[in-house]
């Protein structure tokens, strides 16, 4: 177990310094001179030749890409993220802030998925093929193909616009939270339901459920002790994409909703072309979706005995 | 499935030929008629500068479904590729393969998607680039799971007795029996890019106007939502039954391809 452990970390650590390398390369090689950027920012009108060359000089963009890479890594690893190329301030206390944003957006979103989800997976698993199950069936494949902006701006369209009975853009109040939320949660809600669905579908077609039956074992008690946890594994093996998907669908919403969080951070950095900023949320992305993906697989092993440490 | 399959022909139909059926020019605009309801002139109405909604929505077609083939039939190309060379090259092949894969896949690809198309700047050849290097890991799992899984068949080693070289090998053995997989991964990966074409063209960071895509016209329409909400729902919909029609598509094939497994 320790092995395994180990060498799903050795794992991660390797594929996280891929990540940083692939990231600050991209951006080393992105069009346009990042100095010039700097310089227009700060110094609007008053930018030369000469000013281009010494902010090259200051913000280190002279010294050749190792060099340069090294000077990011480094102060990193201990957490700091440096500064903004456009303002100088630092960037983690402004990260900070954005993901007080966006915490509680991504974790309503989920709680919203969760709630729906289950209790109609549940119900509507009683009768295969009825027509509750179809409509969760259904609701699971039009849920699937709604980009998430586009619900975003029909929630919007209904409840702010036309109802008036939510605000729509901003965050200053919790009322705020309820339309990003739900926008997010809907899509949550599509994919755990189609999961749940035919995780508990299949668990009920184990062959060991009539013999349990047959010996007398309450039905309430089979549900909860061999379906559930067979159900619960596919749920546990997807929930890597789900976050993946509530940091995308963050990006997006936050952006219709005007909401101050990482999403809008992450876009009005790469408008501004202030790189350090942009660094920062890719490698936090990364850094979290390497790490959730590290536990999944220890949880995964955990209910699953079987899966054992053949794939590791 | 064969109303699925009507369905997809239908789109594949629309996205070819869509153009021919516009009533108008896409990029003519109209600025006495702006923002004009549905009516039997403009069937869909027309946008903030005029512009026939139905005709920018039928060319979009060719953008927004176009784009999405080629990004997917793209990654489809160099996953398998990359799957290919870790399942045949070895063992220190398939670590670095399989680690650049892993790597690739740290990232949620639609935020990577708009990093790297946002920095490159926004344009077509960045928005195909930025989702093709996004979009090539999970064919490379499949081809390469499936390809180990091959190793051991008696044809394989046959083959490899027989002296044949690994690229004949791949190209004979290997790649007929991954197709219905790849098959089945594609037409997800398809949907994955129409809805990534849009999302990146709603951002401002992909196909650049005046060219019609769905994206794009969802981002000109959300300004005018309140007098015309209209204009926002026909290209969302639009997106919406692409994916939806490409994802029973690929359910439908899946099981397909599971029942073919349980007969041989």
């Amino acid at each position: 177990m320790i092995r395994l452990i180990a060498s799903l970390f050795l794992r991660a650590v390797v594929v996280l310094s891929g990540a940083a390398l692939a990231t600050f390369a991209l951006l080393w090689h992105a069009p346009g001179d990042p100095a010039l950027a700097i310089a227009l920012a700060r110094y609007d009108a008053m930018v030369t030749a000469e000013v281009v060359d010494q902010v090259r000089a200051q913000s280190g963009l002279d010294a050749g890409f190792w060099p340069a890479f090294q000077d990011w890594i480094m102060p990193l690893l201990v957490g700091d993220f440096g500064q903004s190329s456009v303002t100088g301030r630092a960037v983690w206390p402004e990260l900070v802030t954005a993901i007080s944003y966006t915490m509680p957006l991504a974790l309503t979103g989920l709680l919203i998925g969760i709630l729906i989800s289950v209790p109609l997976a549940v119900v509507a698993t009683q009768r295969p093929g009825g027509w509750l199950d179809r409509c969760a069936v259904a609701l699971a494949s039009i849920g699937a193909a709604i980009p998430a902006y586009w619900l975003g701006l029909l929630l919007i369209l209904l409840f702010a616009v036309q109802l008036g009975w939510l605000p729509a853009m901003g965050a200053r109040s919790p009322a705020h939270v309820v339309l990003p939320a739900l926008t997010l949660g809907l899509g949550v809600a599509a994919s755990f339901t189609r999961i749940l669905r035919s995780g508990i579908l299949e668990a009920r077609g184990q062959p060991f459920l009539p013999a349990f039956r047959r010996r007398g074992v309450a039905g309430r008690d089979i549900e909860r002790d061999h379906v559930a946890p067979h159900a619960a594994i596919p749920v546990v093996t997807v929930f890597g994409l789900e976050l993946a998907f509530l940091l995308e669908g963050a990006v997006m919403v936050e952006v219709i909703f005007a909401r101050p969080g990482l999403g809008s951070f992450l876009v009005n950095a790469i408008e501004a072309r202030d790189f350090p900023k942009v660094q920062a949320v890719v490698i936090l992305a990364a850094v979290l979706f390497v790490t959730v993906n590290l536990l999944i697989d220890l949880i995964y092993r955990a209910l699953d005995p079987r899966i054992g440490e053949r794939d590791a | 499935m064969r109303s699925v399959g009507v369905l997809v022909t239908l789109f594949m139909v629309l996205a070819l030929f869509g153009p021919l059926l516009a009533p108008y020019e896409p990029t003519q605009i109209n600025i006495p008629n702006r923002l004009s309801p549905p009516n039997a002139e403009w069937l869909l109405g027309t946008d903030a500068l005029g512009r026939d909604i139905l005709s920018r929505l039928l060319h979009g077609a060719r953008w927004s479904l176009g784009l999405a083939f080629l990004v997917s039939v793209i990654g489809l190309c160099i996953g398998t590729f990359m799957g290919l060379i870790a399942a045949l090259g070895g063992k220190l092949a398939d670590w670095i393969v399989m680690r650049t894969t892993d790597t690739f896949l740290a990232f949620p690809d639609l935020v990577a998607a708009v990093v790297i198309a946002g920095v490159l700047g926004a344009g077509t050849g960045s928005l195909i680039f930025a989702l093709t290097v996004t979009g090539w890991m999970r064919y490379a799992r499949v081809s390469r799971g499936i390809g180990l899984s091959l190793q051991t068949r008696g044809y394989i080693v046959q083959a490899r007795l027989a002296g044949l070289s690994p690229f004949a090998i791949a190209r004979w053995h290997y790649l007929p029996s991954l197709l219905p997989s790849l098959i089945v991964v594609w037409t997800g990966m398809f949907a994955r890019a129409i809805l990534g074409i849009s999302a990146l063209g709603f951002l401002g960071f992909g196909v650049q106007p005046p060219i019609p895509e769905w994206g794009t016209m969802l981002l000109d329409a959300r300004i005018h939502m309140r007098s015309t909400p209209l204009q926002m729902i026909w290209p969302g919909f639009a997106v919406v039954i692409c994916v939806l029609a490409i994802n029973l598509t690929g359910d439908a094939l899946r099981d397909a391809v599971v029942e073919q497994e349980h007969k041989d």
